[in-house]
C-alpha cells in the first residue's frame, strides 16, 4: 500500500479551490453590506436583447433554438434580466432592493481567445438615486478588492452622459460618432484636432471635446477643469452630482483609490449617469465595471433607477493568484477495509462523517492508495489508525475519542 | 516610482526612437546598434526596454506584458488594440495609400475590387467607409507585385517616398491616413502607474521640442 497526499499541483483542484475562496470572500462582503443573492435563468428570450438596441451586439450572443422554434440566448449580461425581473414586480420602489449574484455570462468571444463564458460576481441596488447609494456601491467595490488582498488598485469614475451631452451639440453621423468615440477612448489627442477641424465644429465645442481625454486624475482637479468646458446646465449638474458622490466616498475614507476620468466611455449603452471601472496591478484590463442605469427599467414599463457593478472573476483570479497555504487533500481520513469487514467499515465511515471528517472508504486491493493525512485499516485481524507517527489499534470508533 | 516595461518595434524606427529617448534623458547604456540583445535596462533600473516585432508591440501593450509601447500608427490601426495613444513621436512619417496600375479607373467608379495588403483590416475599414465591397488578399511582402501579375486590382500599403510604387509602374490613387510613430499605453498601467507614465510622457514631450 502506498500513502501519499493529494498532488498539490493538480491544476483543476487548485484552481477551483482558489476560485472558490475568491467567490466566498466576495459573497461574504456583499452579504455584509445587506445584499442578498439571486439567480436568473441561463436561457433567455432573444427579444429581451434584440429590442435593447445597441447594448450587446447580436453577433456576440450565443443563440439556441428550442423545440417550438423559439430563439433563446445564453445570458450575455446580468443587469438586463435582473432589471426585467424587478420591473415585472414593481412599477416603482419606495425603498431600496439590494441584490448580489455570482453567475456565468456567455458571449461568442471574450478577448478573441476562444473562451465563451465568464463568471461575474456583482451587485445591483434598485431604488431612488442618491450620492449615498452611488458611493455605497463604489465603496463596496473597493472593500471587496481589499478583502481579496489587493493592495494597489484604482477606481476610475466617469459620467456616461458628459460625453453624450457634448456630442449632442455636434450633429454627427453614426460613422463620425464611432470615430470620435474611438479617439476619446484612446485619449488620442494627435488625431482629435484634425478630425474636429474637418467637421467645422464651433470652437467652444471643439475645445470641450479635445479637453475630455485630459479630464483624468485627482477629482478636484478634474472637476475644476471640467467646469470650464461645461456647455450647459445639465453638464454642470452632472459634475455637481459626481462631486457629491466623491464627498461621500471621502467619508468612507477611500479617496486614495479614486481617480476621475471623464473620457471614460462604457460600451454598455444602458448606463445613464455615474460609471466606474477598477484596475489592479498585473491585470491588463478592468477587473470590475459598473454604473448607474436609471432608464433601463423603462424598457420594461417601470420607473426604477438603479446602480450596480460586476467583477470579472477570471481577471481577479489572474491578479490575486496566491499560493494556497494548506495542502490540497481530498479527505481527512481514508478507511481501507477487507471485503468481510465492509459493513463495519461503512458504519465507522458514517460515524466519522457525522463528526465532520471528510472520509473516503475504499476496499483494500493491491493498488489501493490513500489521499489523506490519516488512514484507518480494517482487517480480519485488527483495526489500525495511522496518523503521522501515531499508530494504534482500536476495537470500535469510541476508542478513538481522544484522537478525534 | 513604479517600474515600467517599454516595448519597442524592431526595425527602421528603432534607432531614431532610441535617439529620441536619449534626448529626453532616458538612457540605455548597454544598447548598441549591432547588439542582438532584446532586453535593456536604464542605470536606475526603473525602465526595462524590450525589442519586439513591430506587429507585436500592440499585443504586448494590450495584454499588459509591456506598460508602454513605441510603434507605428500602421500597426496600431491594423491591430485595433484597446490602448491609449498618447503621443506622436513624429518619427517614421509616411502614409497609408491605395495604389494601382496606371490605367486603373478611379476608386469611386469601382463596383467591387480585389485588394492585396499587409494590412487587411485597414483596407477593409477604408473601403467599407467608401461603400465599395472588396475581397482582401493578405500578403506579407512585395505587395506591389499583386496588381502587376493580376492577382489584385489595387493594393493598400505604406508609402514613404513613393519610389517603390513608381518603380513598379504603379500610381498612388488615394491616401488613407497619415502614419507616424506613436507612444501607446496600457489602460490598466495608466491607472495603476500614473506617476511613472506621466513622467516618461513629460520627458518625451520635452525631448520632442
Amino acid at each position: 500500500m502506498e500513502v501519499y497526499t493529494f498532488d498539490p499541483q493538480d491544476a483543476n483542484i487548485r484552481e477551483f479551490r482558489m476560485r472558490d475562496q475568491l467567490i466566498s470572500a466576495m459573497k461574504k462582503r456583499f452579504s455584509l453590506y445587506g445584499y442578498q443573492e439571486i439567480r436568473t435563468s441561463a436561457f433567455e428570450p432573444y427579444e429581451l436583447y434584440s429590442n435593447d438596441a445597441g447594448t450587446i451586439p447580436q453577433v456576440e450572443m450565443i443563440k439556441v433554438i428550442d423545440r417550438n422554434g423559439k430563439v433563446l440566448v445564453l445570458r450575455p449580461d446580468v443587469t438586463i434580466p435582473v432589471t426585467q425581473e424587478v420591473a415585472a414586480r414593481y412599477d416603482s420602489l419606495p425603498g431600496h432592493i439590494r441584490y448580489f449574484y455570482v453567475m456565468d455570462v456567455f458571449r461568442q468571444s471574450f478577448d478573441g481567445n476562444g473562451s465563451k463564458e465568464r463568471t461575474q460576481a456583482g451587485i445591483e441596488c434598485f431604488g431612488e438615486k442618491s450620492a449615498e447609494i452611488d458611493a455605497e456601491a463604489i465603496a463596496l467595490a473597493i472593500q471587496t478588492l481589499k478583502d481579496l488582498g489587493v493592495r494597489h488598485f484604482k477606481i476610475e469614475i466617469g459620467h456616461a452622459n458628459f460625453f453624450k451631452e457634448v456630442v449632442q451639440e455636434m450633429q454627427l453621423s453614426g460613422k463620425e460618432l464611432d470615430q470620435l468615440k474611438k479617439y476619446i477612448q484612446a485619449k488620442n489627442m494627435i488625431e482629435i484636432g484634425p478630425f474636429l477641424e474637418n467637421l467645422s465644429v464651433e470652437k467652444h465645442i471643439a475645445d470641450a471635446v479635445s479637453t475630455i481625454p485630459f479630464l483624468y486624475g485627482k477629482p478636484e482637479d478634474v472637476l475644476a477643469k471640467a467646469k470650464k468646458i461645461a456647455l450647459n446646465d445639465t453638464m454642470r449638474e452632472e459634475l455637481e452630482s459626481l462631486m457629491d458622490v466623491y464627498g461621500v466616498l471621502q467619508a468612507y475614507g477611500v479617496e486614495d483609490h479614486i481617480v476621475f476620468d471623464l473620457g471614460l466611455i462604457n460600451h454598455m449603452d444602458y448606463y445613464s449617469d455615474i460609471i466606474f471601472q477598477g484596475f489592479i496591478d498585473n491585470v491588463a484590463k478592468p477587473v470590475l465595471m459598473g454604473g448607474r442605469y436609471d432608464r433601463l427599467a423603462e424598457q420594461f414599463d417601470s420607473a426604477i433607477p438603479a446602480i450596480g457593478f460586476a467583477c470579472d472573476v477570471e481577471a481577479l483570479l489572474e491578479g490575486t493568484k496566491e499560493e494556497l497555504t494548506q495542502p490540497v487533500t481530498a479527505a481527512d481520513l481514508t478507511i481501507i477495509y477487507e471485503k468481510t469487514k465492509q459493513q463495519e467499515a461503512f458504519d465507522i465511515a458514517s460515524r466519522l462523517r457525522e463528526e465532520g471528517y471528510r472520509t473516503i472508504a475504499v476496499l483494500a486491493t493491491e493498488r489501493t492508495q490513500a489521499n489523506s493525512p490519516s488512514i484507518i485499516q480494517i482487517t480480519e485481524k485488527e483495526n489500525v489508525l495511522i496518523s503521522g507517527n501515531d499508530i494504534r489499534t482500536f476495537e470500535q470508533i469510541a476508542d478513538l475519542k481522544d484522537f478525534l | 516610482m513604479e517600474k515600467l516595461t517599454i516595448a519597442l518595434a524592431k526595425g527602421r524606427t528603432a534607432e531614431s526612437t532610441i535617439e529620441l529617448l536619449n534626448k529626453a534623458g532616458i538612457e540605455f547604456p548597454d544598447f548598441h546598434k549591432k547588439s542582438r540583445k532584446l532586453v535593456f535596462s536604464n542605470p536606475e533600473e526603473t525602465l526595462k526596454l524590450i525589442f519586439v516585432k513591430a506587429v507585436d508591440v500592440c499585443t504586448y501593450v494590450e495584454t499588459g506584458a509591456a506598460d508602454v509601447g513605441v510603434v507605428g500608427k500602421d500597426n496600431i490601426l491594423e491591430s485595433g488594440a484597446d490602448v491609449y495613444e498618447l503621443l506622436d513621436l513624429k518619427l517614421g512619417i509616411c502614409k497609408f495609400s491605395v495604389a494601382g496600375l496606371q490605367d486603373q479607373p478611379p476608386l469611386d467608379e469601382a463596383e467591387k475590387l480585389t485588394v492585396a495588403s499587409k494590412y487587411p483590416r485597414v483596407a477593409e475599414n477604408f473601403f467599407r467607409q467608401k461603400g465599395i465591397p472588396i475581397t482582401t488578399i493578405k500578403l506579407n511582402g512585395s505587395v506591389e507585385l499583386a496588381p502587376l501579375i493580376g492577382m489584385a486590382d489595387v493594393i493598400v500599403d505604406i508609402v514613404e517616398t513613393g519610389n517603390t510604387i513608381r518603380e513598379n509602374g504603379l500610381k498612388v490613387m488615394e491616401d488613407i491616413d497619415d502614419i507616424s510613430t506613436r507612444l501607446i499605453v496600457n489602460k490598466s498601467s495608466f491607472a495603476t502607474k500614473t506617476a511613472s507614465i506621466q513622467h516618461i510622457i513629460d520627458q518625451l514631450k520635452a525631448g520632442l521640442e
